[in-house]
């Protein structure tokens, strides 16, 4: 009785320690996949680290404590790249592009390296948003949907322009390795 | 990564983490123990503001040693009825002397139940530390106004040296390492005082 009471706890700030330390890469890394900015990815785990220690209490012991802060650290991405660029999850249109480099896209393609950068340059926003949380983080169509206010159409459309640019890309750098 | 999707694009390192630089994880973990000392911080002066366990025992320490200082100093400065009067005159030569063992016997009490207390501090709870270190400068202020109204001048300048130090252990923002330096210069202080007093006891018992 005494174990299970006891593993209702809140987590501990030492828990939380721990989860940094052991897991703060894999935040942070799925972080700038999803802004492509290392800024706002940085601003986006210090936000999900915040926002889960004033939630600890209703963390469900169900789950590790640092999944459920990864899940934190996606949603405050996808904010942080909605209030910063306004518009990022418009609709798709049939001639749509990736967006014209940045020194905040420089500056995250550094972190990122040469062939994973390489390949993101490639998607438009909403392209590499779709992609990277359908298949790096596993979300439903649905979940990322909602999260676009979007609908599930747009996401799929999205994910398949995703696969198929991202396919021309690994083409064209089979050719060069030939 | 278990999609088909991903097995293609393997070369492509699109599951590639990318390490948090040290100063990325420093601000973080600095950030989880500020979060930490702000709600430490809100919950102790909402506490303070009310706590029946320790307003109860707080309460009770205090008006039990206001009670006693009362009585002492009531009965030390007593004015004598007429119907006792030749008893009192008999009595004259030693009720200085009598007054004033009173009163010190009674600061005695006082100054050993403030260095048990002292001693007992939960060393982690600032809440705690306060609370406790406000109680006794509310009593040591009492002990201060019967010193001086037995002219002890010293020993009322001596017991108001004490509150500066107990106001400061009260702080909230103290640090562990300060908050027991502290604690031990109050310990030691007032084991000088008790034994000062010890002996001065004990000389009038003998000179008498």
């Amino acid at each position: 009785m005494v174990a299970v009471l006891t593993s209702r706890k809140a987590p501990t700030q030492a828990e939380f320690h721990a989860a940094i330390s052991s897991r703060a890469d894999r935040w942070y890394s799925a972080c700038l996949k999803i802004t492509r900015n290392t800024d706002l990815a940085q601003d986006a785990v210090q936000d999900a680290l915040l926002s889960a220690w004033q939630k600890r209490h209703q963390f469900d012991h169900c789950s590790r404590l640092d999944t459920w802060i990864h899940r934190i650290a996606i949603n405050a991405a996808l904010q942080l790249l909605r209030k910063t660029r306004p518009g990022v999850f418009e609709p798709l249109s049939d001639e749509i592009a990736a967006p014209a480099p940045t020194p905040e896209h420089a500056h995250a393609d550094a972190q990122l390296g040469e062939t994973l950068a390489a390949a993101l340059t490639h998607l438009s926003d909403i392209e590499r948003v779709c992609f990277v949380l359908r298949h790096l983080e596993q979300w439903r169509l649905a979940e990322i949907a909602d999260y676009i206010d979007g609908n599930v159409g747009t996401v799929k459309q999205a994910i398949f322009r995703a696969v198929k640019k991202l396919r021309t890309h690994m083409a064209a750098l089979q050719r060069e390795a030939l | 990564m278990n999609d088909d999707n991903m097995k293609e694009f393997a070369a492509l390192e699109l599951d590639k983490v990318i390490a948090a630089s040290a100063d990325m994880q420093q601000r973080w973990h600095d950030s989880i123990d500020a979060a930490a000392e702000r709600e430490a911080a809100t919950q102790y002066s909402t506490h303070r503001g009310f706590s029946p366990m320790s307003f109860f025992w707080g309460a009770a320490i205090t008006a039990a040693l206001a009670i006693g200082i009362g009585v002492a100093v009531f009965l030390a400065d007593r004015p004598r009825s007429t119907e006792t009067v030749d008893y009192v005159v008999q009595e004259l030569p030693g009720s200085g002397l009598d007054r004033q063992a009173t009163f010190s016997r009674a600061l005695q009490v006082h100054l050993y139940d403030t260095q048990q207390s002292i001693a007992t501090i939960p060393g982690n709870s600032a809440e705690e530390r306060a609370l406790l270190a406000l109680q006794i400068v509310q009593q040591n202020r009492l002990f201060v106004q019967a010193a001086e109204r037995h002219d002890a001048d010293n020993l009322a300048r001596v017991l108001r040296a004490f509150e500066p130090i107990l106001l400061r252990l009260a702080a909230d923002d103290i640090a562990p390492a300060d908050a027991d330096a502290l604690r031990a210069q109050l310990a030691f202080e007032m084991k000088i005082m008790l034994t000062k007093l010890g002996r001065d006891s004990s000389n009038e018992s003998h000179s008498t």
